[in-house]
């Protein structure tokens, strides 16, 4: 006897499962076609840091103060202050690398950078064939920093 | 001292052991490291006789990435990022464990808003990880249609997340003192738009087409029968130790958070066999619902994140412990310091590496197609079990 309600349980599973796989064919799909169709990122997605420009002056906010790169739990971040003429150190970087092999994403030196000179830009497509592509200077962080929608969010704020 | 002494009752193996005389002819069999369905890089060597499993040994440390020995190195606030590599399912609990920890050492107060915040994001967490796991399980045993109805409604919380933490999968989002970043009107109705629909259509769709299903109930009841008191000797935690029918969970036990002010229920099991522990966490799906909504309810305006000391942190000397309730189980911190800025030592308890143990005592005399059902019930990361 045990048999044929075995049948009958098994039966109404299935059917219950069709029933449902049926009904989604009156649903609209929800699969977006990725390389052709793009899901826009919503604001303050975080994608690779990257240098704000001053819009007025062209020049970058950053003083080369260095706490980004303290800040920084695997230390990606090398920045180097500009010489002068007079050999003093400038308020400007030399040189600022960001070594994205190794970059956790995590939004920490953005956090630290006291003078909102760093944001996290919503450029997440970086792939590359070498790995030396992907150690950006300072001049391409800025031109990512045009190109996308770069946000800064660190301080509890509302987004 | 004689072994009974030694280990509590139950983790002594009371079966008989096979006579000397008889031969036997025994197979081994190696299921990994990259076994589609052992989830995460895992190794598992069987000995097989015919398709009885005669014993597991599980092989662990694919995953290895030197994680609490990297902690020493790293000031207290950029741990916080690596705690999301551990437990990469669920990882705002094992950000929450170590957020707490340091906060309970230095006597950091969260503003309120904060809190139940962070409850909400947390609960929000376990229904993300329950879900997957649901997805995943029943792939596992070869169903496969649950799994895209799962991930359709997966999806559109990871979006969620997305706006509101910034990434989809490592969160980053819990601060010493708070979280990162509020989160606005516009998300709020969002996220309690999901939850109805979760709890609408979602969540009794997975458990028609899938939990009551009579195949998969064929293939999950009485298998791997784990007792209350092994469970308990073996020092499993979470679902796995709910679904044997003891009601322990630390959200009532040692509440943090301020979990003892919310209404809910701890899921339990009856016998503690593979549906046990399905069933328990598809229980709790609708509990963590039950509390989102209480915490949206009570949800307070103000900042989020509190005062925190200035300049570089450092722990008062002493060693700090907290646990939370992980989806897979107690997570707990330990936090050694000697005063600097770095932690001399961080100890991860991570529960889905303690339930691994347990693989030989349950899948002893079963089938080996039941195996990775088995090792599904478990729920086991291997990001975490390896750190
Ligand atoms: S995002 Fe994190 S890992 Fe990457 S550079 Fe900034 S601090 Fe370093
Ligand atoms: S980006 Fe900010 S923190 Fe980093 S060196 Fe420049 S100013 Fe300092």
């Amino acid at each position: 006897m045990s048999g044929l309600s075995d049948v009958v349980r098994t039966a109404k599973s299935i059917l219950t499962g069709h029933g449902i796989t049926l009904k989604e064919f009156f649903r609209e799909p929800v699969t977006v076609r990725y390389p052709q169709e793009k899901i826009e990122y919503p604001r303050g997605v975080r994608g690779i840091p990257s240098q704000k420009v001053n819009p007025e002056t062209g020049d970058l906010n950053c003083t080369a103060c260095g706490l980004c790169a303290r800040a920084c739990p695997v230390g990606v971040i090398t920045v180097e202050a500009m010489v002068g003429p007079d050999g003093k150190k400038m308020q400007y970087p030399a040189k600022y690398e960001l070594d994205y092999t190794r970059c956790l994403v995590c939004n920490l030196c953005v956090e630290a950078c006291p003078f909102d000179a760093l944001e996290m830009s919503d450029m997440t497509e970086l792939s590359s064939f070498s790995s030396e592509d992907l150690v950006f200077d300072r001049d391409r962080l800025a031109e990512i920093w045009k190109r996308s929608h770069a946000a800064r969010i660190a301080g509890g704020e509302k987004i | 001292m004689a072994q009974e002494q030694l280990f509590m009752e139950g983790a002594v193996e009371k079966r008989e052991p096979i006579p000397e005389n008889v031969e036997r002819q025994t197979m081994e069999l190696n299921l990994g490291p990259q076994h589609p369905s052992t989830h995460g890089v895992f190794r598992a060597i069987l000995t097989l006789e015919g398709e009885t499993v005669v014993d597991v040994e599980p092989v662990i440390g694919y995953l290895h990435r030197n994680h609490e020995k990297i902690y020493e190195t790293m000031q207290y606030p950029q741990i916080i990022p690596m705690t999301d590599r551990t437990d990469y399912l669920a990882p705002l609990t094992s950000e929450l464990a170590y957020v707490l920890c340091v906060e309970k050492a230095l006597g950091i107060e969260v503003p309120e808003r904060g809190r139940i915040l962070r409850i909400i994001f947390n609960e929000f967490q376990r229904i993300l990880s329950h879900q997957l796991y649901a997805a995943t399980f029943g792939m596992d045993i070869g169903a496969f249609t649950p799994f895209l109805y799962v991930f359709r409604d997966r999806e559109k919380a990871l979006d969620l997340m997305d706006r509101a933490t910034g990434a989809r999968l490592l969160f980053n989002y819990f601060r010493i003192g708070g979280l990162r970043n509020d989160v606005n009107e516009a998300w709020l109705e969002d996220f309690r738009a999901w939850i109805d629909n979760f709890e609408r259509e979602g969540w009794p769709e997975y458990v028609r087409l899938l939990f009551e299903n009579e195949i998969f109930r064929v293939r999950t009841k009485d298998i791997a029968v784990l007792p209350p008191d092994v469970a308990m000797a073996y020092g499993a935690s979470g679902p796995v130790l709910r679904a044997s029918g003891v009601r322990w969970d630390l959200r009532k036990a040692h509440p943090y958070l301020g979990y003892e002010e919310f209404d809910f229920d701890v899921p339990v099991g009856e016998k503690g066999d593979c549906y046990d522990r399905c069933m328990v966490r598809v229980m709790e799906m609708k509990e963590s619902v039950r509390i989102i909504r209480q915490a949206l309810d009570r949800l307070p305006d103000g900042p989020v994140l509190g005062k925190v000391p200035r300049g570089v942190m450092k722990l008062p000397k002493g060693d700090y412990y907290q646990t939370v309730d992980a989806p897979r189980g107690e997570t707990g911190c330990y936090i050694v310091s000697d005063g600097g800025a770095t932690p001399y030592r961080v100890k991860w308890r991570s529960p889905a590496f303690v339930h691994l143990q347990l693989l030989p005592y349950l899948c002893r005399g079963t089938k080996v197609a039941d195996f990775i059902a088995i090792l599904a019930t478990l729920d086991p990361v291997f990001g975490e079990v390896d750190r």
